[in-house]
């Protein structure tokens, strides 16, 4: 019979008459407790050796009882100053508790325990001594000192040491080893020591050393160290399933500024000059000169449509218009400014329907930065030029989208954008509570948009914030643990991927 | 978006529909666009919905439309007005900036509290939309038995009013809310309303004031005077109203007459006389606009019949006729209480609101393009998903940040030629002072973000591919835009091969050749510090970050670091 080395010691170590303890047989076989017990409950599961399992009481003291033996419980302390001071009559208590040389919670201490022990009376402030009393036959000091000694003491003496916290009472399994029948017959079958090893090494392999040994078993149940890789963005992920969404649905990206003059992000989309979302507080303007670089034909398109409408029947706003202000530059606060850009020609070229273009990108809005707020944020924005577009074509589009993200049963409830028209809000069920969410703004964009930059056919577009699709499918409460140098690298670290 | 508070009960007295639940005008408002957002102390409803309509800025104006929705009423109605007994005097002293003024008398209306409360929201919400918070049009309404015309002068009957313009202190009146007689720029110093609105007027040389026979009774846009003010007994009513465009007083007003005469007023006619000629008011004026059967299809992608469409039409409160020729045209009128139709194609979204947007079967449109992303994009994300594969955690960051963390915590100057010391492209009026410009480099952000997390769990090496900006006057949009890949190792054992071991690994999965030569950049250690140059380029700088900046995040530990232009590795 063939065994790991240290279960042939024990078993060598073992007798079948007399038991051994554990203690016993690591000494015997010279290896650690702790491997010997390991090899003892192996060689059990196997029925060599039979394992009886005793418990076995030690007392320690504490810190306090210790201190007591040294010194002297605080209640004798205290007769024995009581007499000195006073000379066997009563004396005032802080003259004894001077002389005692007690302190703190001993002084408490002291004083119960000389009352409930007889050492005297204490009345009216006064300590009186018993003359009788014999502090040399305290059973209290005596156990504690028998205990320092490292002998027993009486049970209900430790009773009381204990309920004084002056012991602890610690409790032991005692492991006795014998040797089966099994055992026996192992033995004088003859019993050899198998090699075990930690670790395969290079040599082992090459060597061919490895046949010959037995692997130590590891505890596969344990936990092992931590180990951490690195995970894209869960934004980033988010964004990445959008655009394959998107591209899948025949999108082709845009790309393009993020400083953009307010012509590009807001009056080539028909947005009044005097709106509420264009007033100084709403928008990011930089501190630099304004954009040189316009198409004039398309300024002059722009600025009529906004004074005077689009089409015999049109009519403008009736606000001013200031190209200075259009030239003025911004953070864009809508990617629609890409879409503006492309849509113009002078991004990509003249394009001629159909098309479909996406984005996935940064925006910003000064906006009150909270829990689902945040100043700067993605925004998908989508558009589909084409002949002839229907609402349902736009609603078919949102639903095919959607889907993908496990929100379903879209509505539509009539918007308004200055931009779109009709324009909707979009509604969905949440995959998980079932409820009705907002998900998106969309429309058509109007003629007063598309005819200034030279789009003759019809154009629907729509946007949503990225990060509310992130929450609403994920449930962060707040996304300024995501986005931003507030983030929690542990909740980033911890976040389940995106399947 | 305008939030509108209605009384249900009103709104079942108005509409006429007394025993209607108030979950089912709930969703019939959520029909109409009307959202229901909550109730108030008094039990009205919050309704939000988008500033096209604003007509219905009141109950009476909801109520309005319900009942086209409802099917009790049906095309365009205008109110029947009496001719004018009073005229609104335009004065040469009038300031140029606020030239026009409108309005009407209103006789016979019944104003309990609820009536009252109603117009006096009307009018506050008027002014906050299309009044542009009352720079653009801001609205009087007075007592008429309070006021005493002037006697117009020769032959004229009927009583007067003059609109002019005064000095600053040209004169005094008891304003709102007061009972101190104040000259105008005393109002806009003293008074509560005075302050709120002094911006509008305070520029102006002379002020705008509205006089009767016995004196200065309104300061407008600010405040009227206390002679005036409209009670629950004011049974006849003066609206006057002022502003710097005539079209957007002219509807505002009608609004308010519109929401008066549904309580049973009548709307008397005024006379307003510019120097240029006289004009009557309030302007009823019913507007024509021409649509196609065909476009009514194309965009709602149905087919209709022609006296469908008429119906729809009536039942969105607009009257329509139709036009028959090669193509139908319908020539559609379009009641004066209405501001939002600027084109034949907001014909179109009431038709469908009115046909139900919801009943439409989605489709997926039938045209066939080309899916594709960005090179830019591409890229990006290849070279993200590399530095994911050498372990680093992929991080998002804003893009705005304040100059002390991309600058000074960096020790970097700006306006230096080391990586992120370009010139800061600046947010004119910053909400917050930690998002003042835009991020001229990336690693200010990742310092940031280990600062933050120095309870977590360590090694932590993290890695961003981000937007950076700096001012550059010579670029048409005045900023010159790009993305950066950077990284930091902050471990206890980090140092200058960490990181530059990572970047080689990076250069080769993009075949782009890296060399180190040594340089010099202030938030790194000297003689620890080397220039990034790809393919013969230099393209940014890896290194151990200087002791200060590292104690100046609260970091305990040492942190190695490299920052590049992405374009590089294209």
């Amino acid at each position: 019979m063939r065994l790991p080395e240290s279960q042939v010691a024990v078993l060598n170590a073992a007798s079948a008459t007399d038991e051994r303890t554990i203690a016993q047989l690591a000494e015997a076989t010279d290896q650690k407790p702790e491997t010997v017990t390991g090899a003892v409950f192996d060689l059990r599961d196997e029925g060599l050796v039979s394992v009886t399992e005793t418990t076995e009481e030690s007392v320690e003291l504490t810190d306090e009882g210790a201190e007591y033996a040294e010194d002297g419980l605080p209640e004798v302390r205290l007769y024995r100053a009581a007499l000195d001071v006073g000379d066997g009559d009563a004396v005032p208590m802080g003259q004894v508790i001077g002389a005692s040389s007690l302190g703190g919670p001993q002084v408490d201490i002291a004083l119960s325990n000389f009352a409930r022990k007889g050492y005297g009376h204490i009345d009216s402030g006064e300590l009186a001594p018993d003359a009788d009393a014999d502090p040399d036959a305290d059973e209290e000091a005596a156990a504690l000192a028998a205990l320092e000694s490292g002998e027993s003491v009486d049970a209900d003496v430790l009773d009381q040491l204990e309920s004084r916290n002056l012991v602890v009472r610690h409790e032991r399994t005692i492991r006795a080893v014998t040797l089966t029948d099994e055992g026996v017959t192992a033995l004088m079958e003859g019993v050899e020591a198998a090699e075990t090893v930690d670790r395969l090494t290079p040599e082992m392999l090459t060597s061919g050393e490895w046949e010959d040994v037995e692997f130590t078993e590891y505890n596969v149940e344990a936990d092992a160290p931590e180990a951490r890789g690195g995970k894209k963005h869960i934004l980033r992920q988010t964004a990445d399933r959008v655009k394959d969404v998107l591209t899948g649905m025949g999108f082709a990206e845009m790309e393009g500024p993020h400083a953009d003059a307010d012509f590009w992000i807001n009056d080539c989309l028909f947005m009044p000059q005097d709106h509420p979302a264009r007033t100084h507080w709403d928008r990011f303007a930089l501190d630099v000169p304004p954009m040189e670089d316009i198409p004039e034909d398309l300024i002059d398109n722009v600025r009529d449509a906004h004074l005077n409408g689009v089409g015999e029947d049109g009519d403008g706003y009736h606000s001013p218009w200031s190209e200075d202000f259009a030239r003025a530059i911004a953070l864009r606060g809508h990617t629609t400014s890409l879409s503006m850009r492309y849509l113009s020609g002078h991004e990509v070229g003249e394009l001629e329907p159909p098309q479909r273009y996406f984005s996935v990108e940064k925006v910003y809005r000064n906006d009150t930065l909270d829990p689902t707020h945040l100043l700067e944020f993605y925004q998908i924005e989508g558009w589909v030029m084409a002949e002839d577009l229907s609402v349902r074509d736009l609603m078919g589009t949102f639903e095919e989208f959607y889907s993908h993200f496990g929100i379903t049963d879209i509505q539509f409830k009539p918007h308004y954008n200055p931009y779109t028209e009709p324009s909707f809000e979009l509604f969905g069920r949440h995959p998980e509570t079932g409820e009705l969410i907002e998900i998106g703004n969309s429309g058509m964009f109007r003629e007063e948009v598309l005819r200034p930059l030279g789009v003759e056919c019809d154009v629907m577009a729509w946007g949503l914030a990225l990060e509310r699709l992130l929450m609403l499918m994920y449930g962060f409460d707040d996304i300024r643990d995501v986005h931003g140098t507030l983030c929690d690298l542990d909740l980033l670290r911890e976040t389940e991927v995106l399947k | 978006m305008p939030v509108v508070d209605v009384q249900p009960d009103e709104l079942r007295r108005l509409t006429g529909h007394e025993d209607k639940s108030d979950e089912e005008f709930k969703d019939d408002l959520f029909a109409l666009g009307l959202e229901f957002e909550g109730v108030t102390d008094d039990g009205a409803f919050q309704l939000e919905f988008g500033p096209d309509r604003l007509d219905r800025l009141s109950v009476e104006g909801v109520a309005r439309s319900l009942r086209y929705q409802y099917g009790d009423a049906r095309g365009v109605s205008v109110p029947n007005t009496n001719d004018p007994d009073w005229t609104f005097v335009v004065d040469d002293d009038v300031p140029d900036e606020r030239p026009y003024v409108t309005g009407a008398v209103v006789r016979g209306i019944d104003l309990d509290d609820a009536a009252l409360d109603s117009l006096i929201q009307l009018q506050e919400k008027l002014h906050a939309t299309m009044g542009r918070k009352r720079a653009k049009g801001a609205i009087g309404i007075h007592d008429l038995t309070m006021l005493k015309g002037d006697v117009l002068s020769e032959n004229a009957s009927g009583n007067s009013i003059t609109y002019t313009g005064i000095e600053p202190d040209g004169d005094t009146f008891v304003a709102l809310d007061s009972n101190d007689e104040l000259t105008p720029a005393e109002v806009l110093e003293q008074h509560d309303t005075g302050r709120k609105y002094a911006d509008l007027v305070s520029e102006y040389d002379r002020y705008p004031a509205i006089y009767d026979e016995i004196g200065l009774f309104s300061f407008p846009p600010v405040i009227n005077g206390r002679r005036t003010e409209v009670s629950t007994d004011s049974r006849d009513l003066l609206v006057e109203l002022t502003g710097t465009d005539q079209w957007t007083i002219d509807r505002m007003c009608n609004i308010i007459c519109y929401a008066l005469a549904a309580r049973g007023a009548t709307i008397e006619d005024v006379e307003v006389q510019y120097e240029e000629g006289t004009v009557v008011k309030p302007d009823f004026e019913v507007e024509t606009k021409h649509v196609s059967h065909d476009r009514i299809e194309t965009v709602l992608g149905v087919e209709l019949e022609l006296d469908e469409v008429i119906d729809l039409f009536e039942r969105s409160g607009l009257d329509a006729d139709a036009e028959l020729g090669d193509e139908t045209v319908y020539e559609v009128s379009i009641p004066p209480y209405r501001v939002d139709v600027l084109h034949p194609l907001d014909l179109v979204d009431d038709v469908g609101r009115a046909y139900g947007f919801n009943e439409l079967e989605p489709r997926y449109p039938d045209v066939g393009t080309v899916g594709q992303r960005h090179e830019r994009s591409r890229l990006e994300d290849a070279v993200r998903t590399s530095l994911v594969g050498l372990g680093f955690e992929d991080l998002l960051n804003f893009h705005m940040i304040s100059e002390g963390e991309n600058y000074e915590r960096m020790d970097v100057e700006v306006g230096s030629d080391s990586l992120g010391g370009g010139e800061p492209a600046s947010i004119t009026e910053p909400y917050s002072e930690d998002y003042t410009m835009l991020r001229t480099w990336v690693l200010p952000s990742l310092t940031m973000v280990l600062e933050n997390n120095t309870h977590r769990a360590y090694p932590q090496d993290l890695a961003e591919i981000g937007h950076v900006a700096h001012r550059d006057d010579d670029e048409n949009t005045r900023v010159a835009e790009s993305r950066h890949v950077a990284a930091v190792l902050a471990r206890h054992d980090a140092t200058y091969e960490d990181a530059k071991a990572r970047l080689a690994a990076l250069c080769r999965d993009f075949d782009a050749e890296l060399e180190t030569p040594a340089t010099e950049h202030p938030s790194f250690i000297d003689g620890r510090t080397a220039a990034v140059v790809i393919d013969g380029e230099e393209v940014g700088v890896v290194g151990e970050l200087h002791p200060k900046v590292i104690v100046d995040h609260d970091l305990e530990l040492p942190v190695a670091a490299f920052e590049f232009d992405l374009s590089a590795l294209a």
